[in-house]
């Protein structure tokens, strides 16, 4: 098995392009559409009316980027009209002492949410202000944000469908995870395509008629797709939460196991497509078609809750990345632990062996 | 050392070999002759163990291959007919790797890596990548790769299939070498009659999954010992004057081969007077005439009414 693994490794060093241009397109999709897809921050270009002073424009400023999705950056306001006249923004916002106003020229599908979130500041600074004029200790603010801290009354949002929790779209993770489990598609059923060429060009009658077992030969294989796959993804996850500083949640391990489980399960049914072609020729054919499906009806592309079709759905319930992205997400987005994780991780499992019992019966009948 | 015994593969209802019983003494080299789809390459398949036998068995010293195919496997190398290379590898790296799955390391693995490459004469080359070498550089490494572990018994498959004449010699002396001077016992098949005639002691001839014929090769021909062959080399093909000469009642066998006719006619029979005026009457050009006694390749023509490499 060693051997056969090791010798991967030597024609791998030998033709290593491929691999990498997978794992260079991952990391040019990431940054080029997750730079113009940013996650929970979105930037609203913001501007003073000329009435108003510039301490109380910094003090709406200030109140305004307590949000977190939300940032407002203080420009001109000729700059913030031409970015808004040129598309590059949705939408600007006009700061004034007691309003504001925004700017927007075409229909913006954050409008409603932004809309609310300045409506909402405003609404409660100037009642606080108003307080504070009523009040003569002065301490209003202050007393008001302390009574906040243990409020009288919680309101606590909850889906009308159960214990579900909210949808939350964040475009960077949504097309890091998309994008590192896509690709990893194409390496992994790439580099399985040695079984099939071997069997073809005959050096695998050579490795039968040897001492070694049948099943060292396949784990020789099977052992190296899953290596090469695994350490692509990682790769990449590595590399955008240290040095592009993605905020993939603190649970760094708990992605590596999901990710391992997610490869074993693309292994296996990569097993699969390999017994159901018949040649390289095939298999080259129907490999893109199988990652790029998989992907779009898995979720990689876009978040799977944006999609209403039943038939659609229910597809997505028996692919692996479904379930791998899910994973991936719970645990960078809503910080869920192991336990929360069973469901998802079984399910890979499950589709991983009984892909790859289906898969090497398939092609030992070919033989 | 090795027999087989009415050894049948049937693939959909099809026989593709059909009771085949052969055997081979150690140290001798026996051939395999026929023509393409014979069941040359489903026989050996059999053999090596790469495919059970819908019904039959193959014995080596006595025990069954077919339920113990490990015994066999330490054994015997396979030259198979395709070039089963690495060929993004070199052709020492293909040898390294081929010594590694059969448990070879460090000096042991080095030195039998330098006595194939040795063998076949490619010891310069062996860091170059096996697709740049010819096709006949190829088949040298392919042989060189199923030797690697000194096997007892080799098994090639038409080893020359698509080389040069010079690369084809090499190997013929190198298999020649094999068997003489090391002591292999070899089982080499090929629709070439020339190189059995050359390399084999005892030759099989196949046709149609079975075997038609056997014996050693003078054995073979004196099933022709009756006969001679006549052959007209003609500037074109003259399917009438072919079919006039076919239907002559003198004339036991006739082919047409590439540039000519081939005609088995019974020895001591004065009809080259009559083949030259059916040349004549179908106006056609004779190049050459040449009367021979008979090869394997008549035998085979004989037999089955068919050139070998029909």
């Amino acid at each position: 098995m060693t051997s056969v693994f090791l010798l991967q490794w030597q024609r791998f060093r030998r033709a290593p392009l491929m691999v990498l241009s997978f794992l260079a397109l991952t990391i040019v999709f990431v940054m080029v559409m997750a730079g113009s897809n940013p996650g929970n921050s979105m930037t609203v270009p913001t501007y003073a009316h000329p009435a108003l002073a510039e301490q109380q424009q910094d003090e709406w400023l200030e109140q305004l980027n307590k949000s977190e999705g939300l940032q407002f950056e203080l420009v001109e306001e000729q700059e913030a009209r031409q970015a808004v006249l040129d598309g590059d923004t949705g939408m600007a916002l006009q700061l004034m002492e007691d309003d504001y106003r925004l700017l927007i020229v075409a229909d913006d599908p954050n409008r409603f949410e932004v809309e609310s979130y300045i409506n909402r500041t405003y609404a409660e600074e100037l009642r606080i202000r108003q307080l504070e004029q009523q009040s003569t200790s002065g301490e209003a603010r202050e007393r008001v944000a302390e009574m906040l801290e243990e409020p009288a009354l919680t309101v606590e949002t909850q889906s009308l469908e159960g214990e579900q929790e909210s949808f939350v779209y964040d475009g960077q993770l949504q097309m890091l995870f998309g994008m590192a489990l896509f690709f990893s598609i194409y390496t992994i059923m790439f580099s399985l395509m040695k079984i099939v060429e071997e069997k073809k060009f005959g050096t695998w009658n050579r490795l039968i008629l040897s001492p070694l077992d049948k099943w060292q030969v396949y784990m020789g294989h099977l052992l190296y797709s899953f290596t090469i796959g695994y350490v692509q993804i990682v790769l990449v996850l590595v590399l955008f939460k240290y040095l592009f500083n993605f905020d993939v949640g603190d649970q760094f391990g708990l992605l590596l196991l999901i990710t391992a489980v997610y490869t074993f399960s693309i292994v296996a049914l990569s097993m699969l497509v390999m017994g159901l072609v018949q040649s390289p020729q095939q298999l080259q054919a129907v490999v893109p078609i199988v990652a790029t499906g998989m992907a779009m009806i898995g979720g990689a592309f876009w978040p799977i809750e944006l999609v209403t079709n039943n038939m659609l759905l229910a597809i997505s319930k028996v692919l692996p990345i479904t379930y791998g992205l899910d994973a991936l997400k719970s645990v960078a987005i809503h910080g869920r632990g192991l336990t929360e994780l069973m469901e998802p991780i079984a399910v890979m499992l499950l589709i991983g062996v009984v892909c790859m019992g289906i898969g090497i019966n398939l092609m030992e009948r070919k033989r | 050392m090795l027999e087989t015994e009415e050894l049948t593969k049937v693939f959909k209802s099809k026989a593709a070999v059909d009771g085949v019983s052969l055997y081979l003494d150690k140290g001798e080299s026996v051939g395999l002759l026929g023509p393409n789809g014979a069941g040359k390459s489903t026989t050996i398949s059999m053999i090596s163990t790469l495919s059970k036998p819908t019904t039959g068995d193959v014995r080596l010293d006595g025990r069954s291959v077919v339920k113990d195919p490990g015994k066999m496997r330490k054994v015997l190398g396979v030259v198979p007919q395709e070039i089963a290379l690495y060929e993004d590898l070199s052709a020492y790296e293909n040898l390294q790797f081929f010594g590694r799955i059969y448990g070879l390391s460090g000096s042991r693995l080095e030195q039998a890596i330098q006595q194939a490459l040795e063998l076949v004469g490619l010891k310069e080359r062996q860091k170059e990548i096996v697709k740049t070498y010819s096709g006949g550089m190829q088949r040298r490494i392919n042989i060189a790769a199923a030797m690697m572990h000194e096997p007892e018994l080799i098994i090639m498959d038409e080893p020359t299939v698509g080389i040069d004449p010079q690369s084809r010699s090499h190997i013929l002396e190198m298999v020649r070498q094999l068997n003489k001077e090391k002591g292999l016992t070899v089982l080499y098949t090929s629709h070439y009659m020339e190189e059995v005639e050359r390399l084999c002691d005892r030759v099989y001839i196949m046709d149609h999954g079975t075997i038609i014929a056997s014996g050693t090769k003078d054995e073979l021909k004196s099933i022709l010992s009756g006969e001679e062959t006549i052959w007209i080399e003609l500037d074109r093909p003259y399917p009438e004057l072919f079919a006039e000469l076919a239907a002559h009642p003198e004339i036991v066998q006739a082919a047409e081969t590439e540039k000519g006719i081939k005609l088995i006619i019974p020895k001591g029979k004065r009809i080259l007077g009559s083949i030259f005026q059916s040349a004549e009457r179908h106006q056609a050009q004779i190049l050459n005439v040449n009367v021979q006694t008979p090869t394997l390749e008549d035998v085979f023509l004989h037999l089955t009414g068919r050139k070998l490499r029909d």
